[in-house]
């Protein structure tokens, strides 16, 4: 066994006890500076990561991949959590909680999504996820007089609880016909096997169910509009995008990975959520007028398109996934550390309350413009080549209606997107003071504006990122 | 096989019948004549104040919490325990460093006052 393919977690592990421990140590009021403490940590464990490419080898007996799709994947939660916790500490700090437990938290979060982005096994996936979702709860409430932020609390931990026992159920099926929880041995018992037993297509649906949940797709996205909406926003914004992500991640393994021979039934179901996740997901964000609820529906679209490039099942599918993943990471951050930075100087989520915000900080209502532009896809920017690679993977594979209805809804999209930047260039503030962004979250709002023009303009670097991360799970 | 364990229901059987033949005979034959004092909850002693549902402190569920931590540890130290012989020196570094994680937790909790009543 060796240990050392481990490093990224175990490295992660130590970050979050080390913090833990200091913010013991150290006086109440001195503890601001741990924030920096765990971006520094992050990004140090990002960087060590990228010497973990092209190693593909599996840890405890097959049970943990340490593969490059993994790899890509913990890259991409690790940016996630660096900018985040960049972003937030102006936020955290202005919700008067203790300080240093907040990023506790999110570093855990971010290693359960680790975990489940290289389990190769059922019960180390559910482990990571309980790891994630668990640790999700708590920052979800973490704003204890909040009422509405409690409220988001306890609905995400009944629902999730839920939809953890739904994935749970699934998965004991699954064994319980196959007889393994190792996801690459079920594909070979299940070839053994034949044909589908009716248990087996329970099992299967209720998998597609509980990551169903967990990537907010319709009809399972009831949950996300309140918990977006009631957390503190530093975690929503690292609730959309690496909890998605790594679940994503985890699905795509589960389903490429075991259910390969049946891909054309679990296709078909993927369908269907696809095209209506993408349907409602838009139209419901038109009538939005909270910020944070028109992003989470945005949110609940863009997990649509990400769908389609698990329905490609195939290399260019996957590439498309990461890809996505990867800009919809920079865009939905930006996004969010406006809203974070607006609400901390404001204590308003309104679009109205938006108004004439360009005069106010125009480097805010450029990020948030750019932002979201890109995840309509319009051409400069990033989220038009990650839409590129999702449609055209599945566009000659008889799915041409979808990809139709993608692109009709991208366009719908443009307009709630556009309208919160005509409120922001377009209307007179209400209120003159100019906002007061930190330095943290300046830079996370620069990176993410440049990141997103730099990779629409120039999409190179992170394609071959995503090649190798799709080509290391069709070897 | 199944004879050795046949005590346990006998057992289970016993334990629901004698109870019942007992409190079912002193029924039968013990005098009957209640009077307001002898209804009381405690005949002699105290006077009993006020109702019995009455709220109670829910910082016990710290407590629980806590104690789930310890619990865990039991359960996971008794399979170790039985099979670190021929699971050798790593066994036992590893679960110096379980010990140290649930220590880290144990102290948040005290530092943070968890323990404190109010």
């Amino acid at each position: 066994m060796d240990l050392s393919l481990l490093t990224i977690e175990i490295a992660t592990v130590l970050l979050a006890i080390g913090v833990l421990v200091i913010g013991l140590l150290i006086p109440r009021e001195q503890r601001f500076g741990l924030g920096y403490l765990v971006t520094i940590g992050l990004a140090i464990i990002l960087f060590v990561s990228f010497g973990y490419y092209g190693i593909n080898a599996t840890a405890f007996e097959g049970m943990y991949y340490v593969d490059d799709f993994s790899i890509f994947f913990k890259q991409l939660i690790l940016v996630a959590a660096v900018l985040v916790t960049l972003a937030a500490t102006l936020y955290v700090k202005k919700m008067g909680t203790n300080y240093g437990e907040f990023f506790v938290m999110t570093v855990f979060a971010a290693l359960g999504m680790m975990v489940l982005s290289s389990a190769g096994e059922f019960i180390t996936l559910y482990l990571g996820l309980e790891t994630m979702t668990i640790s999700f709860y708590i920052l979800t409430g973490f704003k204890k007089n909040d009422s509405k932020s409690a409220e988001a609390g306890i609905k995400y931990l009944i629902l999730g609880a839920m939809s953890s026992g739904i994935l749970l159920y699934g998965l004991s099926l699954v064994y319980g016909m196959t007889g393994t929880t190792v996801i690459s041995e079920v594909a070979v018992k299940l070839a053994e096997m034949g044909s589908l037993s009716p248990a087996m297509v329970v099992g299967m649906v209720f998998l597609v169910a509980g990551f169903g949940f967990k990537i907010s797709a319709v009809p399972f996205q009831m949950w996300s509009p309140d918990v977006y909406e009631g957390a503190p926003t530093p975690v929503t914004a690292f609730l959309a995008v690496g909890s998605k992500a790594a679940a994503f991640a985890a699905l795509i393994r589960v389903f490429m990975i075991a259910f390969p021979d049946y891909s054309l039934q679990w296709k078909m179901l993927f369908a269907a959520l696809a095209a209506l996740t993408i349907i409602i997901g838009n139209l419901v964000a038109i009538p939005q007028t909270n910020i944070k609820r028109m992003l989470a529906y945005s949110s609940i679209a863009q997990a649509g398109y990400i769908m389609t490039g698990v329905i490609a099942a195939n290399a260019a599918g996957v590439r498309g996934v990461a890809f996505y993943g990867m800009l919809y990471v920079f865009a939905t951050i930006g996004a969010f550390t406006v809203v974070m930075n607006f609400s901390a100087n404001t204590g308003s989520d309104e679009i109205r309350d938006y108004a004439g915000l360009a005069r106010r900080s125009p480097l805010l209502a450029a990020v948030l413009t750019v932002c979201l532009l890109s995840m309509a896809g319009i051409p400069p920017l990033a989220g038009f080549a990650g839409k590129f690679y999702l449609f055209s993977s599945i566009v000659d594979q008889g799915y041409l209606w979808l990809v139709i209805i993608g692109l009709l809804m991208s366009m719908a999209s443009v307009y709630y997107y556009l309208s919160v930047a005509k409120v922001m260039y377009m209307a007179d503030p209400v209120d003159d003071s100019p906002i007061v962004v930190p330095a943290g979250a300046k830079a996370v709002l620069l990176i993410t504006m440049i990141v997103t023009v730099f990779l629409g303009v120039y999409p190179q670097p992170l394609s071959v990122l995503a090649n190798l991360a799709a080509n290391s799970l069709f070897f | 096989m199944l004879t050795e364990y046949s005590g346990i229901p006998i057992i289970i059987v016993w334990a629901i019948v004698f109870p019942a033949l007992i409190l079912g005979a002193s029924k039968l034959f013990h005098p009957k004549n209640p009077t307001p004092v002898k209804l009381q909850t405690y005949e002699c002693g105290l006077e009993t104040q006020g109702d019995t549902w009455v709220q109670f402190k829910i910082s016990y569920f710290m407590y629980a919490l806590v104690f789930v931590a310890f619990d865990v540890e039991t359960v996971f130290l008794y399979p170790w325990a039985i099979k670190f012989q021929s699971l050798g020196l790593f066994a036992i570094v590893e679960m110096f460093v379980f010990i140290a994680i649930l220590l880290v937790g144990f102290w948040y909790a005290w530092k943070e006052g968890a323990l404190e009543w109010m």
